[in-house]
């Protein structure tokens, strides 16, 4: 019952998806369309779940004074204060207006976006520290890495003179062929990597994510 | 007298402003169009056929369409005027156009030759609504010569022999086919059922007019009841050509089929791969030594975790930003129970943020199970497994936070990573963290093999779950992708041989039809 | 440790005051543009608030701070709240509610949809879900985790099988000689140009090689050695290379989502560029 059941029913969606694949009725179709709704209504249970667990974690540090237990009362603040604005408590909680929320949209425009977007343009900062780190290895593998990353870099500077146009083409060459080469033999090998554990997983073979006893 | 002039001018303006509030209706508030609008010739091109499907907001949406408005024009910035106005709902309408019938006729008119051997089938491997219609051009279709005077050829279809036919597209001269698709969907606008009868008729369309006939422009009008409140088409053209439809054919019936033959390449791969993964498993349980090579990414993890131990600090487990539905989280899966079980016995701390709660809900049970694996229940802290968030830079700023405040001896990252990738993984470097990385997204890759002390690239995370257990069945599926490996490269080399030859037939067995 | 705190006490009171004169200063560009006060008072503030999480983002790459942790805690509590809102009322709402009660649809003033009881399934299965939180029957949860890992394992061996390996191997077969019309022609049309015969015959002989050696390189049952180490050295080469080339291809992108982060700040709140 806690291990067979899950187990059996893994099997026997696997298979029916597999089959649903090779039948183009209507009524596989229909399945099918059915199945992918129900996995995300049941996302929605998850997020209450995860809901859950964040106010748990964020609680205990608290309750037990933690480190930094102060920030997470920012935390539940921005939560909470989200979700009466999400749900609109307190003006008209009957009709879909809670994403329309003045201060749910205003929390959305003013401190997600910002730090969102911040967060993402950090990336500028790390990319160059990341090839300065690859500019100190010293190995083949890594100096292949730097010079074709160089090359890609470079290849719309025009202060190299006479040599630009060849970079440039070196660049496109770069990115069409052997990206192309390396990019296939990966899909491959991932594609074999996928079926196989997707295979695992339906035969029972593969259960660690169902747990013990 | 000051004050008589400032009323008279408050009046003023707020008539004018009035007047310009009704002059602008936003745009939210106006009607929707009718969609589909198809315009054609009938009765030897003396008729203009318009038909359209209902505006969004006519009996639905915000249903205030009271109908439509027709309008038409010999040119498409002329003047347009009203031809007539329709009720709401779908809708066929028949335009009688102006001919003008003082131009004299002078000679026999030309007139294409019919289409001929019309076949119509049901259309192979699908769900169903549609039917593909053949046929052989018209004996005045010389395609690709430049006095061609056939244009293009127009299929019509209807549920009777005798009509209303509409027409369902179009296809170039030269071409001898045309797909009817329709819509599975009962109230989509060109839903097809299946097991109808349907009738064709196939017309040859060129490029010359009847003296006197022309082309006509067309307006379609969502009107409601307040005459300002309206939407409307660009000028819509009317092709008054000459035009010679075919005879009738049909009936066809559509219908969905059991078996998508086209797919019989994947189906044969499945078979075979399955087969091999199963057979390599049964040899594997019956005791056969299996071979595998060394990885070092693989090996550095259990190095790690020792490190980890000695210098009293906690590992970093981050799953990604996949869902449990994704394979490569559930490899990561078995990755983090192979982790927290030597984790669990070497009594370090664990940490695992998670991005998705079913995937949080997922690790929770299989750190609980390492733990029990090793003996030690007691040590497990629900806490050990948390959710952050759903949203990807929020995940990342709180795992950074994780990084430089707790500063785990290893941080190890399996499964799917995005643009993250870098931040994640320059944080940790720089918090001196030792790095191993797994991930199958290509693009993400080169920023990992960059920023860490080891990166399994692609298949390798998947290989990595079956190295770490060294249990025979795991190992088994791996000997498996080996073969399919090896199957692969003699295919390439056969394929590339027969290509050469120009031999297509091996090719195409490769070739999967939709 | 005395210092430190008076270093960051005075930080503290830096950023308060310059926050302040920063919001006046907004709520001054606002007022002027002809925004009523109260309206210019709050798009201050709030102009205010976003560039100060921003640099507070930003003061991370220095090192670790009070500022960023309240940023980033803000962030995680906001935007888990702002997820869960947009799938309860996008999915649970718009999708589930229509399908299985209309006293709940009319509450929620959706158009119901007609009763469909294999809607209840999801609703068991996810209540299943939730059971988790009971550590004594928290075991029922699996079947929904089975449920959905069942399917989408199935989805996903077909979906990789036919994408990631039938189509790719398909497109290895590639002509080893491009457009061959004799020597003579070969020689006389000789030219590196993209287009060219020679280097798209050398083109499609590097990608069936790399593509060969870079499976090799994936080879998990043999060793690295003789004709195998050989071709898989070859194989992790063009997978270096290729890294090199996506790495060299990304700084760009990431350069300009950093001009638009400076934009924000510059323009918008120091309002220095235009």
């Amino acid at each position: 019952m806690k291990r067979q059941l899950p187990l059996s029913l893994v099997f026997i969606f696997g298979v029916f998806m597999i089959i649903q694949y090779f039948v183009p009725h209507e009524s596989s179709e229909w399945i099918f369309e059915f199945l992918l709704d129900w996995i995300y209504i049941i996302g929605i249970f998850a997020l209450a779940l995860g809901i859950w667990s964040l106010i748990r974690v964020s609680w205990d540090k608290i309750k037990y004074r933690k480190d930094n237990w102060q920030y997470s009362l920012v935390t539940l603040l921005g939560l909470f204060a989200m979700i009466v604005f999400g749900f609109d408590y307190l003006r008209n909680f009957q009709t879909a207006e809670g994403l329309q929320n003045f201060m749910f949209v205003h929390f959305f425009d003013y401190i997600m976006i910002p730090i969102q977007a911040t967060m993402f343009s950090l990336l500028a900062f790390f990319i160059a520290s990341a090839a300065y780190r690859a500019f100190r290895a010293r190995s083949i593998l890594a100096s292949l890495l730097l010079i074709a990353a160089l090359i890609v870099m470079l290849r719309f500077n025009p202060y190299f003179g006479p040599i630009s146009p060849y970079l440039e083409k070196t660049a496109s060459w770069l990115l069409n062929v052997p990206n192309l080469a390396a990019k296939r033999a990966i899909v491959i090998g991932v594609g074999l990597g996928i079926v196989a554990t997707a295979l695992k997983v339906i035969l029972g073979i593969e259960r660690a994510y169902l747990g013990k006893d | 007298m000051m004050h008589k002039l400032l009323i008279v001018m408050c009046l003023l303006f707020i008539a004018g402003a009035g007047y310009v509030s009704a002059e602008e209706i936003p745009d939210s508030l106006k009607p929707a169009l009718p969609s589909d609008i198809t315009i054609y010739p009938d009765s030897g091109g003396n008729v203009a056929v318009i038909y359209w499907f209902p505006s969004a907001d006519d009996g639905a949406g915000k249903n205030i369409v009271t109908g439509y408005a027709l309008y038409r024009s010999p040119s498409p910035k002329g003047s347009f005027e009203v031809i007539d106005t329709v009720p709401p709902g779908p809708n066929r309408y028949i335009d009688f156009l102006p001919i003008d019938t003082t131009v004299v006729d002078s000679g026999a008119p030309f007139s294409p030759a019919p289409v001929t051997e019309v076949t119509l089938a049901d259309k192979d491997n699908d769900h169903g609504h549609a039917v593909i219609v053949k046929w052989k051009t018209s004996a005045d279709d010389i395609a690709g010569s430049p006095s061609n005077r056939v244009l293009a050829y127009n299929v019509f279809r209807a549920e009777s022999q005798s009509g209303p036919y509409l027409m369902r597209g179009q296809s170039a001269s030269g071409d001898t086919q045309y797909d009817d698709v329709g819509s599975k969907e009962r109230e989509a606008r060109d839903y097809m059922p299946d097991y109808t009868d349907y009738y064709y008729i196939i017309r040859t369309k060129t490029i010359e007019y009847h003296p006197g006939h022309k082309d006509y422009f067309y307006i379609v009008r969502s009107i409601t009841d307040n005459p300002d409140n309206y939407r409307e088409t660009s000028p819509l053209q009317f092709d008054g050509t000459i035009y010679t439809d075919s005879q009738v054919y049909g009936p066809v019936q559509c219908f969905g089929q059991w078996f998508n033959s086209g797919l019989i390449p994947v189906l044969i791969f499945v078979i075979c791969f399955t087969a091999i993964t199963v057979f390599m498993i049964f040899r594997a349980r019956r005791g056969a030594e299996l071979f595998v090579r060394r990885l070092a990414g693989i090996e550095a993890v259990d190095e790690a975790i020792g490190r980890a131990t000695e210098m009293g600090k906690p590992i970093l487990y981050v799953l990604g930003l996949g869902t449990a539905a994704e394979i490569a989280t559930i490899a990561s899966f078995t990755i983090l129970g192979r982790v927290a079980k030597k984790v669990a016995e070497y009594q370090t701390g664990l940490i695992v943020p998670c991005y998705d709660p079913i995937v949080m809900t997922v690790a929770q049970e299989t750190v609980k199970a390492s733990y029990m694996d090793a003996g030690r229940p007691d040590s497990y802290d629900e806490n050990m497994v948390y959710f952050v968030t759903q949203s990807q830079f929020a995940y990342v700023a709180a795992v950074n936070g994780v990084m430089l405040r707790e500063l785990p001896a290893t941080n190890i990252y399996m499964g799917k990573f995005f643009a993250e990738s870098l931040i994640l993984a320059e944080t940790g470097a720089l918090a001196g963290s030792i790095q191993i990385a797994g991930t199958d997204e290509i693009a993400q890759i080169p920023f990992f093999v960059v920023a860490c002390d080891y990166t399994l690239i692609g298949e390798e995370l998947y290989a990595a779950s079956a190295y770490l257990g060294r249990e025979p069945v795991l190992l088994g599926s791996l000997k498996a992708q080996d073969y399919a490996k090896a199957a692969v490269m003699i295919i390439a080399i056969v394929g590339f041989i027969t290509i050469n030859l120009n031999w297509d037939w091996f090719v195409n067995l490769f070739r999967v039809a939709n | 440790m005395a210092v430190t705190k008076k270093i960051s006490l005075l930080i503290l009171a830096i950023v308060i005051v310059l926050f302040a004169v920063s919001w006046i200063a907004k709520t001054g560009t606002f007022e002027d543009t002809g925004m009523p006060l109260g309206l210019s008072v709050r798009d201050g503030f709030l102009v205010t608030f976003a560039a100060f999480l921003t640099l507070s983002i930003f003061s991370f790459l220095y090192k670790d701070n009070p500022y960023y942790k309240f940023a980033e805690h803000l962030f995680v509590g906001v935007s888990a709240a702002y997820w869960m809102c947009v799938g309860f009322w996008s999915t649970f709402v718009g999708n589930f509610i229509p399908k299985v009660s209309e006293g709940l649809s009319n509450f929620f003033e959706v158009p119901y949809k007609g009763f469909d009881v294999f809607y209840f399934i999801p609703l068991i299965l996810g209540i299943m879900l939730l059971l988790r939180m009971s550590s004594k029957i928290g075991w029922i949860s699996r079947w929904s985790l089975a449920f959905i890992v069942g399917t989408t394992a199935g989805l996903n061996l077909i979906r990789y099988m036919r994408s990631d390996f039938i189509s790719q191997v398909s497109n290895t077969f590639v002509p080893l000689v491009v457009d061959w019309q004799g020597f003579g022609a070969f020689f006389s049309d000789l030219s590196l140009n993209a287009s060219g015969q020679l280097i798209m015959t050398m083109s499609n002989w590097v990608i069936f090689i790399g593509v060969f050696c870079g499976i090799i390189y994936f080879f998990f049952s043999k060793e690295h050695s003789g004709f195998f180490g050989g071709a898989s050295k070859v194989g992790i080469w063009v997978l270096m290379v290729t890294f090199g080339a996506s790495f060299g291809y990304t700084v760009m992108g990431r350069v300009s989502l950093l001009v638009g982060r400076l934009t924000f700040l510059f323009h918008d709140w120091l309002g220095l560029i235009n």
